[in-house]
């Protein structure tokens, strides 16, 4: 491996797949490097891989009998918590039952690891059958820099060189900084701690316990009492026989706050909307992942420099504006659009930033740009305390008064509703709210 | 469901190289930072796993062996105590998920 490749991709998570498999179709040399044991085993998402890329990588994914994905989004409930109640928007179709699917459950460390078997089938169809690799077990430990320009990479005493290299190191992208795409400390203030506990059930009881059929799923969002006060909001996604269920909590606020993850995690599982859908269930994997919330202010410098490309959370590519937490997705379209860019930079010879910033322009044209400056005030909004705290507690009052059935005079709906509204915050308050909304959704 | 104890939870995690009795540390905690000028000793708290960890004279202490990799220490910490590194794969500790 002494020769040179055009391009080096750090890491074997979803951008680093989608830029590999992209750069195998276009019978490209490079080395893909993962650190883990094989490609996922360091992975950790929710999650969902929402919209419809994976098709184009892996076309008629679905026709796999085991592929690695484990169920298809056909329901979505997003659920508003007090302690003692929820209230849920419910919303399932037979519209999202059809192929390609707008959303996939993955469990990383298969999915991962899948996709990366497709990726060597690619590899061993193109012309560098022989000479494209996907190397585990190796930590990089820095991006080589000639004259600010990227050469290749060191991992202990060894080198190896490539036109370009695409940075898909994952959240904690030391070597983005190492290159000086991001400022060597990243405070915490845009940074959330995701936890999850994966809960293993009989595969017919959790079909039953969540009406699914075959393979489709459900995705259950939450914000409220589920974070115990704490800046963020809670998921549950179902898998085949398993559910992922857990917390995206900021991590300002529990500096501020001194509360413990795991504590909080506690607290959401005993909630009793929750408590009675886990009740039977074996927890067989705890795990946590740093996510940034979608503020664009904690994004790198720039999406590339000479030699360079930043795909997916490396550069921080993630967002929750209220409707999904998206960000598998954004890896793979950024991993996509930057093994495009490389192959633009080899046909022209130049890998240069007057190339690669080619990169940006596509990036800015895709929905991943435009989503995320488009959301910046939807992200801001979910992270008030009026989103957090004021209107789950308005509209679970709300929701306890208009349900309960007493042998009494009822009171009219917009009674009730006034009421919840000055207990909990103010018209005003909400009028402002509605107002934001309106024009940030 | 009874919630599960950190330990509990943390015993359901695959750990690398657990066979070796040595292992390169992958975080390294200037501890002194936090026992003398940190204002909150936060990453007692906030870390997933527990591996910062307050004995009875309020005197910070740190474990890398249950370190989950998340990198929460890493953001939290505004003292700069925290020199945060991923595990090595050979000599280090870390982990390999089996769901992820």
């Amino acid at each position: 491996m002494d020769e040179k490749f055009d391009c080096i991709v750090i890491g074997g998570g979803v951008a680093g797949l989608a830029a590999a498999m992209t750069l195998a179709r276009n019978n490209m040399k490079f080395l893909l490097i993962e650190r883990g044991e094989f490609a996922g085993s360091k992975n950790v998402s929710g999650g969902v891989l929402w919209g419809s890329d994976l098709a184009k990588l892996v076309p008629n994914y679905w026709e796999e009998e085991d592929g690695g994905w484990e169920r298809f989004i056909n329901h979505r409930r997003l659920t508003l918590m007090d302690e003692q109640s929820a209230f849920t928007i419910d919303f399932k179709s037979s519209h999202f039952n059809e192929t390609p699917y707008t959303g996939v459950v993955v469990l990383r460390s298969k999915f991962d690891n899948w996709l990366s078997g497709k990726v060597q089938e690619a590899i061993d169809a193109s012309d560098y059958a022989m000479d494209s690799f996907i190397a585990t077990n190796i930590k990089v430990d820095e991006v080589i820099m000639e004259n600010d320009k990227a050469v290749g990479i060191r991992t202990g005493e060894d080198e190896f060189h490539a036109d370009s290299v695409i940075i898909a190191e994952g959240v904690n992208n030391l070597l983005t900084r190492q290159v000086g795409l991001q400022d060597k400390y990243v405070p915490a203030d845009h940074m959330l701690t995701g936890i999850k506990e994966i809960i293993r059930f009989d595969q017919e009881v959790l079909e039953q316990k969540f009406q699914l059929n075959g393979l489709s799923g459900m995705s259950n969002e939450f914000v409220g009492s589920a974070t115990d006060g704490v800046e963020g909001g809670g998921f549950l996604y179902t898998n085949r026989d398993t559910i992922s269920l857990g917390l995206v909590l900021s991590i300002k606020d529990m500096r501020e706050k001194k509360k413990s993850p795991h504590d909080v995690l506690n607290h959401f599982k005993t909630h009793p909307a929750i408590a009675d859908i886990i009740k039977d269930g074996e927890v067989v994997e705890y795990s946590a992942h740093v996510v940034s919330s979608g503020d664009s202010r904690v994004m790198p410098k720039e999406l590339y420099k000479d030699g360079i490309l930043l795909a997916g959370e490396s550069a921080n590519l993630l967002m929750n504006a209220g409707k999904a937490i998206q960000g598998m997705d954004y890896a793979m379209r950024s991993g996509i659009l930057a093994a495009e860019t490389i192959v633009k930079a080899k046909e022209k010879g130049d890998f240069s930033s007057a190339t690669l910033k080619e990169y940006r322009s596509a990036m800015d044209q895709s929905y991943v740009m435009k989503d995320i400056k488009g959301f910046q005030d939807a992200v801001h909004l979910l992270h008030t305390e009026t989103m957090q705290q004021k209107v789950p507690n308005l509209l679970c009052d709300f929701g306890r008064q208009f349900f309960t059935i007493k042998n009494e005079p009822t009171p009219k709906s917009k009674d009730m509703l006034k009421g919840a509204v000055k207990r909990h915050a103010s018209f005003w308050e909400l009028a402002k709210l509605g107002f934001k909304a309106g024009k940030s959704l | 469901m009874k919630n599960l104890k950190l330990t509990e939870r943390l015993g359901l995690v695959s750990y690398r190289n657990q066979s070796k009795s040595e292992i390169k540390p992958h975080i390294v905690v200037d501890t002194d930072v936090c026992n003398s000028t940190c204002p909150h000793k936060c990453t007692t708290w906030v870390c997933p796993a527990n591996c910062y960890t307050m004995d009875d004279n309020d005197q910070v202490h740190f474990q890398v062996e249950d370190c989950i990799e998340c990198g929460t220490c890493m953001y939290a910490c505004d003292q700069g105590a925290v020199d945060w590194n991923f595990p090595d794969p050979e000599i280090g500790r870390g982990v390999t998920w089996n769901f992820g």
